[in-house]
This record gives structure tokens, sequence and C-alpha cells, in this order.
């Protein structure tokens, strides 16, 4: 029992990371019908933004990891991602936005391996960063890393408390945000109707650029959960995570923010629970990935719209 | 996109015969200087140091130089001879070609040579100084010569493929063309230097680039569709010469026979995205599953199946199973599209390549060995014919890439076979019918699934042969070399060449793989280098080099002057022609 319990956490936190991240391709194919293939890559960017912040900081403070380093390395993260999407959408999709589907989702592979390569190739540059090219150790911050902790019998790893926090404080924004704001609002009203919101007085290019950045921002905070969650980070680790995220927000039903949520918690404890207890020689982590696309390839076929589900429109 | 420019109408109106001057004068000085040194040493490109004595190099850019003061005076004698009535045949022929494009285009082309030898002797020789006063005369002639070409008014477009050409002029014409092509690619690939490389890149280019603006590409795409068959034996005649032009020597043949694999696993590839219009980003994968096909049927002591069968039934059933993966992998058609669907590739490819590091006897039954793969495959031997040894040809020794080259040659002439029967076929029109838009060709009574599936089967047949060989010219098949972002190296050879056509994608293909084997020093960058252009292609030219002119229409629908001078070529109503 203890040890299911103890795969059930792992998949809520693996699934809450998967949902940071998809919320980013939900928003922006919400409101502009874009795969935003390279949103791993912002994902990733965030993740070196914060330690890049923490790196900074430690000149000054002489690489302390307390925990008031992690908002700052938050912030840094959130800056660099939002930054780097915000650039993206500007130079490379707005250009395309009439343009035929092949033409930005060519420019999306384009992009992703474009900033992989930037990473991997100049991040070591900076003065006193590290090399880039293998995996690098992210900082260890007080608290949330360390030694699980052992909560009615159930041992937890602490980065599990950050990732699932964070979903939580972040999916209550997005909430307030997108309810409760003139700018919430107006996304609302693009995601239904681009043309009617024009003609409204809504700003419909500063909208979009507000779905890029909301989605880079929950990523950053993905980007530094995956390093305290893991240990390290490396310029490769968007693609998988990217591709996994996708398939959270398709399970849940792309356009739809609470679908990603569901999506990313289903899918981060189909796959730990896979991973636990498929049995014989096909279970076990090696498989995982396959399982999880296998299980892509079905939702997009069998059920299009997701679990949760807007109804989506026919894309052709 | 107009890019502003301080040489307005008016200006030109007022200056073109000042600027033809200046073309002329350019044009020839840059002549002239490739016969004083360049550079100030020995070391850099090949050796520009002498005055009097071009190198190689040199006299591409004296040929530059002199296109551009031939076209700079013919915009000159033509008025002249047209009021004397000097050779009035002649005139008929030359009022047809674009002087004054060619001129222009040269004139930026010019510059941009200079510019890259100048920065190539800096970098290798080291510093400014390293470059000799002719290379200074060289850039103030290619700067006169640029400014010069800009003062012209724009020139009427040519329309030269509207001319009437004897049959043997045209044949002469493609195999002259070809065997240019061929000489000139096979002086560039015996360069050890990269900077050589580039620089006879970039005179290719311009040399291109003239060639299509002054309207001889035209008419040479207009001959070559004349004498079809005549400009398909000739490439190919070509291709099967080149191999004597390395004098024994493999490394190039490696380059190319890799190049060759590559090239007809996109021109299968092209099936599926060019002519269906169905995405596939998972593609790799189809390559994949015929090179490990092939990989457990050889003669190879890691070989996990028992049956070794004569290489053209491995080779079948190569295709085969690559053809029902695709079956399995197109079903999904039926329901998905567009951006899914290319999301369903994507996840197949991954799918695959994880299982195949999987089937390690560990995690899964032991067919390939896992990550390892299986190495040690021997060498074909097909009718008595040993692919690794070497044979002598007319006293030209053929060593064993050069063997490898002549079998892809083979696989790809059946591929482009395939490939243009399929797309002149009912088939193929039903698929173009599907691309441009799915609902209209259903109901007109396009079996749209079925040939959906076709394309993919078809598709992934024709990777699994390509797969067979390269398992035996590789000598080790390993789950790593089907990453995804080989799929998307093969989608970019698609795009970059221009999507449905067979020359677009050879060339992409070509391009994509040779560049970076040539360019060892930029092969740190070289991924940096295609992410960005990618997304630099998709903005300015995202109907690919040599576009379908149908693609064209579909990617500039709100460009309208374009669209008539377009419709106004097309032969007829369906011209799918590469």
């Amino acid at each position: 029992m203890t040890f299911f319990l103890d795969q059930l956490l792992n998949g809520i936190s693996l699934g809450a990371l998967y949902a940071l991240i998809a919320v980013g391709y939900t928003v922006v194919y919400g409101i502009v019908q874009l795969i935003n293939f390279a949103h791993g890559e912002v994902f990733m960017i965030g993740a070196f933004g914060a330690l890049s912040t923490w790196i900074v900081l430690g000149t000054v403070t002489g690489g302390s990891t307390a925990w008031w380093n992690l908002p700052l390395m938050l912030v840094g993260g959130m800056v660099v991602a939002v930054l780097t999407a915000v650039l993206m959408e500007r130079f490379a999709y707005r250009p395309l936005r009439n343009a035929p589907r092949l033409a930005p989702l060519i420019t999306a592979i384009g992009i992703s391996i474009f900033l992989q390569e930037f990473v991997r190739l100049f991040f070591g540059e900076i003065p006193g960063f590290p090399d880039a090219k293998a995996a690098i150790p992210f900082p260890q911050i007080d608290f949330f890393t360390g030694d699980p902790v052992n909560v009615g019998g159930v041992l937890v790893h602490r980065g599990n408390f950050f990732v699932i926090g964070a979903l939580i404080v972040c999916w209550a924004f997005l909430w307030w945000f997108v309810n409760r704001t003139a700018t919430g609002r107006a996304m609302q009203a693009v995601s239904q109707d681009p043309d009617t919101s024009r003609l409204m007085g809504i700003d419909v290019d500063r909208i979009i650029v507000v779905a890029f950045a909301v989605g880079a921002a929950l990523a950053a905070v993905a980007g530094v959960a995956h390093g305290l969650r893991y240990g390290n980070i490396d310029f490769r680790m968007g693609f998988l995570a990217g591709l996994k995220a996708f398939t959270a927000a398709v399970l849940g039903g792309i356009g739809n923010i609470n679908g990603a949520v569901v999506g990313g918690l289903t899918l981060g404890v189909v796959e730990a629970m896979a991973t636990a207890f498929m049995p014989g020689q096909f279970g076990g982590p090696s498989w995982k990935d396959v399982w999880a696309f296998v299980l892509l390839i079905l939702i997009l076929v069998f059920r299009p719209q997701g679990l949760v589900g807007a109804k989506v429109v026919d894309r052709a | 996109m107009r890019i502003p420019t301080i040489f307005t109408l008016e200006l030109q109106k007022r200056h073109h015969r000042i600027g033809r001057l200046l073309a002329l004068a350019g044009g020839l000085v840059f002549a002239v200087s490739a016969y004083l040194p360049w550079a100030y040493a020995s070391g850099a490109l090949d050796d520009m140091s002498y005055l009097g004595g071009p190198s190689a190099l040199q006299f591409l850019g004296l040929a530059l130089g002199l296109i551009l003061a031939i076209c700079a005076t013919m915009g000159l004698i033509e008025p002249w001879a047209g009021a004397k009535g000097v050779a009035p045949a002649l005139l008929k022929v030359s009022k047809r070609v674009g002087w004054t494009r060619g001129a222009k285009v040269t004139g930026i082309g010019m510059l941009a040579y200079i510019g890259v030898v100048l920065l190539a002797i800096v970098i290798e020789l080291g510093g400014l100084v390293t470059v000799e006063w002719g290379g200074w005369v060289a850039l103030a002639a290619a700067v006169v010569g640029l400014i010069g070409t800009r003062l012209i008014t724009p020139g009427r477009p040519p329309s030269l493929e509207r001319l009437r050409t004897p049959g043997w002029v045209g044949i002469l014409a493609i195999a002259l063309t070809l065997l240019g092509a061929l000489l000139l690619a096979a002086y560039a690939l015996n360069q050890v230097d990269g900077g050589s490389f580039v620089v006879i890149l970039t005179f290719a280019g311009v040399l291109a680039a003239f060639i299509l603006r002054s309207g001889l590409g035209g008419w040479l795409s207009s001959i070559s569709q004349r004498h079809r068959t005549v400009l398909v034996f000739a490439a190919f005649a070509v291709a099967f010469l080149f191999p004597f032009t390395q004098n024994g020597s493999d490394a190039n043949m490696s380059i190319a026979t890799q190049v060759l694999i590559f090239a007809a696993t996109a021109v299968g590839l092209n099936i599926v995205v060019g002519l269906a219009g169905l995405l596939d980003l998972g593609y790799i994968a189809f390559l994949g599953a015929g090179a490990f096909t092939a990989a457990t049927m050889s003669q190879s002591a890691f070989a996990t199946i028992g049956w070794k069968p004569p290489f053209i039934v491995v080779m079948l059933i190569a295709g085969l199973i690559s053809a029902t993966l695709g079956l399995i992998i197109g079903s999904p058609t039926l329901r998905v599209s567009g951006d899914y669907l290319a999301i369903v590739t994507l996840a197949f490819g991954e799918i695959f390549r994880i299982s195949m590091s999987n089937l390690d006897g560990r995690d899964g039954p032991d067919l390939v060995h896992g990550s390892s793969g299986i190495p040690a495959i021997p060498n074909l031997n097909l009718f008595g014919f040993d692919f690794g040894a070497v044979h002598t040809v007319a006293g030209i020794p053929l060593g064993r890439f050069s063997n490898y080259f002549f079998l892809m040659l083979l696989i790809m002439a059946v591929i482009v076979l395939v490939f243009t029967r399929l797309n002149h076929s009912r088939i193929g029109r039903g698929w173009v019918a599907i691309r441009e838009d799915e609902k209209a060709a259903e109901a007109m009574g396009v079996n749209v699934f079925g040939l959906k599936l076709l394309a993919f089967a078809g598709g992934a047949f024709l990777a699994g042969l390509a797969g067979a060989v390269k398992a035996h010219v590789d000598q080790s098949v390993t789950p790593d070399q089907y990453i995804f972002l080989e799929s998307a190296f093969l989608l970019a050879a698609v795009v970059l060449g221009g999507m449905g056509t067979v020359m677009g994608v050879i060339l992409g293909a070509v391009l994509l793989k040779l560049v970076p084997e040539k360019l060892r020093f930029v092969n740190e960058y070289r991924m940096l280098l295609f992410g960005l252009l990618l997304v630099v292609m998709m903005r300015v030219r995202p109907e690919g080099m040599i576009p379908n002119q149908r693609r064209v229409l579909e990617f500039h629908s709100d460009d309208e002057e374009l669209i008539d001078e377009i419709e106004e070529d097309l032969p007829y109503e369906f011209a799918e022609e590469s």
C-alpha cells in the first residue's frame, strides 16, 4: 500500500510538472490555433534562466542555497522565458499568421533546434557559467531538496512539495487572471472569435503576446521544478518534456486550461503506475515513454477533443 | 516584402546610362583584377598571391566580372544595333534575354563573392593586412559595379522560354549544362580546404541566380520539358560518371553515397508531404525499419534471424515491412489530419526508436541487441559482384563506396521513375486533389482514405529499400541513427528544395548533407545554422528553392502580380512539373 501511495504521489508530482508546461500549449492554441512546438524549449530556457540567476546571485552571496534564493530564481527564469517566447512570437510566428499550416510547424521545429543549440554552444561562453554541453547540476535549494520527508508513513521527495504547490498557486492565479481581469476576459473573447473581438476594440496582437508570455512564465516555473526534482538540467530536456506536455494538453482537450491540468495529472499518474505495475518485459522505465506515446496516438485518433474537452473544430 | 531603397525609379530614369557605364567598368576591372595578387601569402584558399597568374578561384571571379560586363554592354548595344539594323536575327534573341535583371543580380553576387574570398583570406592568414592591393581593387570594382547595376532602370521580364529552339541546340544545351555542373561539383568536392569550398559554393549560387534572373533558367526548363527523357538520361549519365572523376579516392564517394541514400529517402517523403500534403515527422523510422530488417537477415555474425535469403529478397522484405508500418501509421489519417497527424507521426517515430533500443534481451526479446545495434554487417555480393572489392574500370580504380554509389543510383532511378509516373497518373492527381481540398476531392469521387494509405505505404516502401542498402553501406545499424532530428532533416530537404518536385528535393538533400560534411569548421554550428535556416526560409521563400508552381500560388495567395505571372506561365491547367 505504501508503495502504491509512493507511486501515486510520484505520478502526481510528475503530472504537475507536465501540467505546468501543458498550460502553455493550451493557452496559445486556444487563441491562435497554433501548436507552439518550441514551447518545450521555453521550458528548458526557463530552467537555464533560473540557474543563471542563482549563479549571478552567488557572486554576491557566495553560492548560498537558502530558501530566499528560490523566488529570485523563479523571477529570473520567468523573465528569460517570457522574453524568449515574446521574441519568438514577434519574429517567427507573427509574420506567418495567415500562412498555410505547414509553415508555422516547420518554423517551430527550426526555433526548437536553434534554441537548443544556442544554449548548448553559448551558455558556457559567459564568464563564470558552466559548460552546457553536458548536464549541469541544479542548485540544491534548502528545504526543497535533501532527504525525503516522512508523511504518515509515505516518504515524500522534497522537490514534490514545490511542484505540487506551484501547480496549485499557478492554477489559482490563472483562474483569477482569465476570469477576473480585463486582459483575461479579452483572451477569452479572442479565443472565441478574433474578428469580432477586434471590432470590440481588443488589440488581438497584444492578447496573443500575453498568451505566449503566460505560457512561458508557467513553463519557467516548471523548469525550476524540474531542476529541483531531478537535480540537474541539460539543453535537451525540452524535447521530451515538451512532447509529453503536449500529450497532456491533448489528453485534457487542447485549448482548455483546466483540461491541461487534468490531462497533465492523468498522464503523470498513468506513467508512474505503468512504470511500477506493468507486468512482464514490456513494463518498467524503459517502456514508459512508449506507452505515453501510444496513449497520445490513441487519444488523437479516438477522442481528439480530449477528456475534459471543449468542442474542438476540425483541425485540417 | 519591399526593401526600402535610395535608388528610386526617378533616379534610375535620370542616370541609367551612367549606371550601365559604371556596371561595365566595374565588371571589366573586376575581371582584370583576377590577374592581380589578392592575398599576401600563398596559404589562403588556392594560391592568390601572383601578379599575372590567376588561381582557379580567381578565374571564377573573372567569369563573374565578364558576365556583368556583357550584361551591361548588351543594354547599350541593343538600341544602337536596333537603329542601325545590325544582325537582326541575333537581336531578336538578345531582346528576349533579361540582361538587366541578370546584371542586377550579378552585381550583388560579385560583391558577395569578393566579400567571401576576402573574409576567407583574412581568417586563414590572420588580419586585414594579408589582403593584397589586388583584392582591394576587386572589392572597389565590385562596389562600383553594384552601384552601377542599381542605377539601371528595371528591365523587361525575360521571355527566352518562348523562343523557338532547334532540337539539337536544346539537347546540346542540356548536355553542356549538366557537364558544367558535374565539373563544378567534382572540383568543389575535391577541395580539402573549407574556405575554398564556401567560395565555390558562393560562385555556384551567384551563377544559378544569374541563370534564373536572366531568363536562361526559363529557357533551360522549357527545353528540358521538351526533351524530358534526354534530361533524365543525361542527369543519370552525369551522376554515373561522377565516380570516375575521383581518381580512385573513396573519401568523396562515401559522402556521395550517403547523400544519395538521404536523397532517395527524401524523394520518398516527398510523396507523402509534397504530393499528398500529409505532414510526416517520423519518416526516418521507415528508413530505420528497412535497415534493421536488412541487418537482422544479413550474414553478420550478430544477426538474430537464422534465415539469410539473397539480398534482392531481403530488400523486398525490408520494403514490405516498412510499407506495413506505413499502413499502420497511415491508418489514423482516416480520423486525424493537419497538425494532429504531424504529432501522431512524430510519436510513432519516437516509439520506433525507443522500442528498437529496448529490444535488447533484457527489456524485450533480443531482436536487435538494443542500443548497441547490429555491427559487422558484411559487404554485399550480388551475382558474383563483390561490393567490398576495388574494381578497376578503364584504368580508374573504383572503391567500395563507388560500388554502393552505383547501386544507390540504380535505386534512385527506380524511385524517381515511380515518383514521376505516380505524379502523372490518376493516383497523383488524386493526391494533389486531397492536398488542395480534401472535402471537395471526396465529393468528386476520389478515394481519399485509400489514396492517403497508398501515399504512406508507397513512401515507406521506398524508404525501406534505401534503408536495406544503408545497413550494408554503414556496416552497422543502431537505434540512435534514427532520431527525430533526422526526420526533421528529411523534412527540411523536402521543404527547402521545393515540395512536390524531384529536382528540388534532390538539390535540397544534396545541400543539407554535403555542406556539413565539407564544412568541418562550421560543424559545431551547423545545427544552429540549420534551425535558423528553417525559420528564415519559411519567412522569405516558403515554397522552396525549386518550387512547384502550384505551391507558389498557395504560399503567396495575396500577391496578385505574382499570381498573374505564374498563371500565364503555366502551360496547362494541371502543371505539376519540376
